[in-house]
């Protein structure tokens, strides 16, 4: 072999090292991330308070690793705001070389907001998001409410979906959003979604003057919230 | 001369490099072996590549079975248990390994199933090879399925199954032997489908079999070794 085929030959190697290690740098070096949270019930009124409860939360994950966390509780009573029983909140997590993702269901039976203004035989979020080469996404499938029922304004026979932040006034009380969904992410390379099956904002007006000559409105302010059913997910590459 | 010690230097690199590159990639590395027959009346010789499975979301027995997929290994399940139904909620995460005798175990492992229509959360808890309930090592099997490429993990094989807690109204023991089985049909896709592809069943001794069925919600992800 002479001296110019060697020269070729060292330089072939020199290229076949660096593409060696740029490759393994390159699957070692990825920042993928997955997040995930979920809780039956949260309540915070001038009636009384409970934090997120119980709440699941998903450890790190790190390499091609998985995790799962969940939680339980039998019941839960904060006297005049909200009653529940069979709470149950889990979620996962993975970082595959092919797929990332994360997932969260949160549960909550015989649901009772505010002495039977809203009812449920059951709530359940259920939310995942996804990542591989093709995007990210997150939905909502099997987030349902079972003979859910509004005082004053209807019920659903059965366990049904409804649409995304269907938003529905409580007279005297607030409002209520149910299937709330707060999306993040690009689409891309993340996507997140939060999934509060059912959100009332509680609201007084203060202030407020009326005159012989008309009256003055007064400002509307958040007095407090309940959240039953509440699950998240995250995931970014 | 210097040129010859260079490359003396410079093959072995490369070498490093290439096997640097080949340890980092982290292939799946599922056993592609064809389904075995389906005369055993036995369970069939546990399929064991390592391997790390992690899901989650919701099934709504008898709606979306996956019956092609059940009849994979129809004869697996031995026993005949009544069927559940309504509305079931899980997670889990799974890592599998091998023992000495080069069986399939469960190295490390939690699974949480809520059965919602009879207010029973049952949960499997599996620590350095074994059960946390029973003190036994928990077995498992992999094998491909009826979908292109899709792959079925059974934890808690028959015979020995595996414990699992039970709490809720429902609850009727605190413990018993139950068998969990999901099917990871869209490796490496996304799963957007409504319902499925991918698939959960969990067979509990004394309440029943869901059967496999599609999810409604959520996903089954087999993520590598």
């Amino acid at each position: 072999m002479n001296g110019n085929s060697m020269h070729w030959v060292n330089r072939l190697a020199a290229f076949g090292l660096v593409v060696g290690l740029v490759a393994g740098l390159a699957a070692a070096g990825s920042a993928q991330s997955v997040g995930g949270q979920a809780y039956a019930t949260y309540v915070n009124t001038p009636l009384g308070y409970s934090g997120q409860s119980p709440v699941a939360v998903l450890p790190a994950v790190s390499g091609t690793d998985g995790a799962m966390a969940d939680a339980e509780g039998s019941a839960l009573n904060v006297a005049g705001a909200l009653s529940s029983d069979f709470l149950n909140s889990i979620t996962s997590g993975e970082i595959g070389t092919a797929e990332t993702g994360a997932q969260s269901t949160a549960s909550a039976a015989s649901v009772n907001i505010l002495n039977g203004l809203i009812t449920a035989d059951e709530v359940v979020a259920n939310v995942v998001s996804s990542a591989s080469q093709g995007g990210a996404f997150s939905n909502a499938d099997g987030s349902t409410f079972t003979n859910l029922a509004i005082a004053g304004v209807g019920s659903l026979a059965g366990d049904q979906p409804v649409a995304p932040n269907t938003n529905i006034s409580l007279p005297g009380v607030g409002y209520v959003v149910l299937n709330e969904q707060i999306p993040s992410g690009d689409g891309v390379s993340s996507s997140g979604l939060t999934v509060n099956m059912i959100h009332v904002y509680l609201q007084s007006v203060i202030g407020g003057v009326c005159t012989p000559l008309g009256c003055l409105p007064g400002t509307v302010t958040k007095t407090g919230e309940i959240i039953v059913g509440s699950a998240s997910s995250t995931v970014a590459m | 001369m210097m040129r010859e010690h260079r490359s003396l230097i410079v093959w072995p690199s490369l070498i490093a490099a290439g096997l640097l590159a080949a340890a980092c990639t982290d292939q799946p590395k599922v056993n592609m072996a064809p389904n075995n027959p389906s005369y055993w009346l036995v369970p069939p010789p546990a399929q064991c590549p390592t391997g790390k499975w992690t899901g989650g979301g919701r099934i709504d027995p008898p709606s979306n079975p996956d019956t092609p997929d059940e009849a994979v290994h129809p004869e697996y399940f031995a026993v005949v248990l009544p069927s559940m139904t309504g509305k079931f909620t899980f997670g889990f995460n799974v890592f599998l390994g091998q023992d000495a005798d080069g069986n399939c175990i469960v190295n490390k492992g939690e699974i949480e199933v809520n059965g919602h229509a009879q207010k029973i959360a049952w949960h499997v808890s599996i620590h350095n090879g074994v059960d946390a309930y029973d003190g036994r090592p928990v077995h498992a099997t992999v094998f491909s399925d009826a979908h292109p490429g899709g792959f079925c993990l059974v934890v808690g094989i028959p015979d020995d199954y595996m414990t699992a807690r039970e709490n809720g109204k429902g609850s009727t023991e605190p413990f018993e032997l139950a068998q969990f089985e999901v099917c990871d049909n869209d490796r490496g896709q996304p799963q957007k489908g409504k319902p499925g592809p991918d698939a959960m069943r969990w067979r509990s001794e004394h309440h029943g079999d869901t059967h496999l069925v599609y999810l409604t919600g959520g996903n089954v992800v087999e993520h590598g070794s």
